[in-house]
């Protein structure tokens, strides 16, 4: 699915998702894609995701940081591909038919994320997302911006740059 | 940035193109004059060629309106012109005025356009009146000058290369780059192909229709070879643009040094690829630097061992299938096997250069350096080391002969080319790793038992030496281990250093196209890039240099277990 595909997705959502009556002046919004990694909802935004592939073979790179799964063939281009399991201190995923990559683009660099399945593209309204709670916060966790309580959901954004160690 | 602002650069960029050749021939040209007339050679027939040479560059800057060149160039003819009519007035002095006029020129045209260099200009300009006033005819010869100079614009050489000008169009490298980055796609594409093409042979056996494939394929294939000379020729200049500066640098280490040197270079015209002469002209510079501080001998001790005060470095390049040879020589006192003896037990090197069959070889260690005294010019404790490391990045190997009191050579043998890569595609518990063929020595079938085992880690005896033969899963840290015994080892090799590599399988020799390594995936020691295979998978390329770094006691697999519990 490439981003065009996404957007289009995205609108057709949010049309289903908005107020019968359609009157209402919708608020600042944020658009999303979520995805699942265990049983919690993540969610980037859309316009950092450059498309979504399928998981091809990955090839382990000698020596590289665990959080990195290894380097895929996209399109004749070499994508690092980060596990971001590890990354966000849970188990090494296992490959499933629904395991998908999500391929990001920020500032320019191209990277994978490998994620357990994609579930949904949205729009969110900025005003639904809040603070985590200190409680379950550390400086360790300094990837996550906030999270969206929506429609009886709870989606945990990241911090994309942040979660993928780009400024070391 | 308004068009004519665009066209000024156009015009300045080809400016640049066109003199800084001439200029730097002008350069040389007075450094072999002061080495001349030092020596009592007249060399006549340089002053002459010299002239014409700053007349062209007077000429072309005038044009862009580059007064600064201008002044200087024309400084320098009109010191030429008097010296030409004044024999007495060649020496010492005016020689030195020309040689430091020459590089300013050089200077002043490599960063035309910039607006600097009024000021050095007029300083020199005032130093040329100064000197032309002091040899006294300065009127005169002056004006027989400005006389002649009608007549000098017709014998006023043309530039090299302005015979082709009409055929000739500027390209940005990045873009040749890119070229070759769509070409290295191609071909891999085609090796995808090739490759599906024969999965389908193998399924439905010899048909008619499949024989027209099997052409296009085979086809496709020697034009894909094609593109790649193509593509790659056009990344080639002559290596002359790195040893072009090499004349000066000489003549001003040789004047610190109180030495008297001459530089001999040939195969200036050896064509290599831009990317690898960027990063040659560095190590070069060290060699040259060394031979010249340290190489050669002072004056007065070559004058004792009866050799010619002159010493004598000579700087030869050729090309060698597919590969380019360099090779350094200086005519001094060679190295100090004694010193180099004491300095290697120090260092606990001693076996490594008996192992090697080349005792030399130890003086590319790291650390490794004789020098006395830290010079200002030489033996800033920057060793032979990083001029080691520095051609084997580039693929290349680096070797040393020494002949006690007759002089010292340094043999260096690069590849033609960085992007594409002719390796050995090998198998480790089903992972696939490249290794550059111009690292690999052997490939050998490993027999049950001729694999020892010291201190458990494998040797083997190999072509008379014993060599370590390590754990391909181990040193790869391979996660699954395959249950067969590994079938083969293959021998790694890099100047003096060998070290052999247990596998599984052999793939197959394939040319890589070289893709650089994610920042994101940190600095592998084992690896150096990735490449993708004719089946799309990616491949990691091994370093063979950095894998011979390794200390055999185990580092590698220990290494790798802890970065990857610190991570």
């Amino acid at each position: 699915m490439t981003r065009d595909d996404l957007l289009r997705f995205a609108d057709s959502v949010a049309k289903d998702a908005a107020p019968a009556a359609g009157t209402a002046v919708p608020g600042p919004e944020l658009h999303l894609v979520t995805f699942a990694l265990d049983r919690e909802e993540f969610g980037v935004p859309v316009d950092q995701v450059r498309e979504i592939i399928r998981v091809g073979e990955i090839t382990r790179v000698p020596q590289a940081p665990a959080h990195v799964r290894g380097v895929a063939n996209l399109r004749g281009r070499i994508l690092a591909v980060v596990e971001i399991r590890t990354r966000l201190g849970l188990t090494p995923g296992v490959l499933s038919p629904r395991s998908r990559i999500i391929v990001v683009e920020i500032e320019g660099r191209v990277l994978g994320i490998l994620v357990d399945a994609v579930l949904q593209v949205v729009k969110v309204p900025v005003e639904a997302v809040t603070a985590a709670p200190d409680e379950v916060l550390s400086p360790q966790t300094d990837y996550i911006s906030g999270v969206a309580r929506w429609n009886s959901r709870l989606i945990i954004l990241l911090d994309v740059e942040k979660v993928l160690l780009l400024n070391d | 940035m308004t068009s004519e602002d665009n066209a000024f650069k156009a015009l300045l960029d080809d400016y640049i193109v066109e003199c800084l050749p001439l200029s730097e021939r002008i350069a040389d040209q007075f450094v072999e004059l002061e080495r001349c007339w030092r020596s009592g050679e007249p060399a006549d027939e340089l002053l002459p060629a010299v002239k014409g040479t700053l007349h062209t560059v007077k000429g072309n800057s005038a044009m862009m309106g580059l007064t600064p060149m201008q002044d200087v160039a024309h400084a320098l003819e009109d010191v030429c012109v008097l010296l030409t009519r004044e024999p007495d007035a060649r020496g010492e002095s005016s020689a030195a005025l020309l040689v430091e006029g020459g590089g300013l020129l050089v200077d002043l045209v490599r960063t035309a356009g910039a607006g600097d260099g009024v000021e050095a200009a007029a300083a020199f300009g005032q130093r040329v009146r100064g000197f032309l006033a002091q040899v006294g005819r300065n009127g005169s010869a002056a004006a027989e000058h400005a006389d002649r100079r009608k007549g000098d614009r017709r014998s006023a050489p043309r530039g090299p290369g302005t015979e082709a000008a009409g055929n000739v169009v500027r390209v940005d490298f990045r873009q040749l780059d890119t070229l070759l980055e769509v070409l290295g796609e191609g071909m891999i594409e085609h090796s995808a192909v090739n490759e599906a093409y024969r999965r389908l042979m193998r399924r439905v056996g010899e048909l008619e229709e499949l024989s027209d494939l099997d052409r296009a394929v085979v086809a496709l294939e020697k034009t894909m070879k094609r593109m790649e000379a193509v593509v790659m020729g056009t990344r080639l200049l002559p290596i002359s643009t790195v040893f072009g500066r090499f004349p000066r640098l000489v003549r001003d280490l040789a004047h610190t040094a109180q030495k008297r040197v001459r530089l001999v270079t040939s195969g200036g015209e050896t064509p290599m690829d831009k990317a690898i002469l960027d990063r040659l002209s560095e190590p070069l510079i060290h060699l040259l630097t060394n031979a010249v501080v340290h190489g050669l001998e002072s004056r007065e001790d070559r004058v004792r061992s009866g050799k010619p005060e002159e010493g004598v470095i000579e700087l030869r390049a050729a090309s060698h299938s597919g590969r380019v040879m360099i090779v350094l020589a200086d005519d001094g006192r060679g190295l100090d096997e004694a010193k180099i003896q004491a300095k290697a037990e120090a260092l606990g090197l001693e076996a490594a250069g008996v192992d090697s069959g080349n005792r030399h070889a130890v003086i590319f260690a790291p650390g490794f350096s004789t020098a006395e005294q830290v010079s200002s010019l030489a033996g800033r404790g920057v060793g032979l080391d990083v001029v080691a490391r520095s051609i084997h990045g580039l693929g290349g190997t680096i070797e040393v002969v020494s002949r006690p009191g007759q002089g010292l050579s340094f043999t260096l043998s690069l590849p033609l080319t960085l992007a594409i890569v002719r390796s050995l595609i090998i198998e480790v518990d089903r992972e696939r790793f490249a290794v550059p063929i111009s690292h690999v020595a052997e490939t050998v079938r490993a027999e049950a038992d001729a694999i020892h085992e010291i201190n458990r880690r494998g040797v083997t005896l190999w072509r008379g030496d014993l060599i370590h033969v390590a754990d391909g899963g181990e040193l790869l840290g391979t996660t699954e281990r395959a249950d067969s015994p590994r079938r083969f080892y293959i021998v790694i090799s890099s100047g003096a250093k060998r070290r052999g590599l247990m596998v599984d399988r052999l793939i197959g020799h394939q040319d890589v196209v070289v893709k650089g390594l994610d920042p994101a995936l940190g600095h592998p020691d084992v690896v150096s890039g990735t490449t993708i295979l004719g089946d799309g998978r990616v491949a990691c390329i091994l370093d063979a240099v950095r894998i011979l770094d390794q200390r055999a006691a185990g580092a590698p697999s220990t290494g790798a277990t802890e970065r990857r519990m610190s991570a």
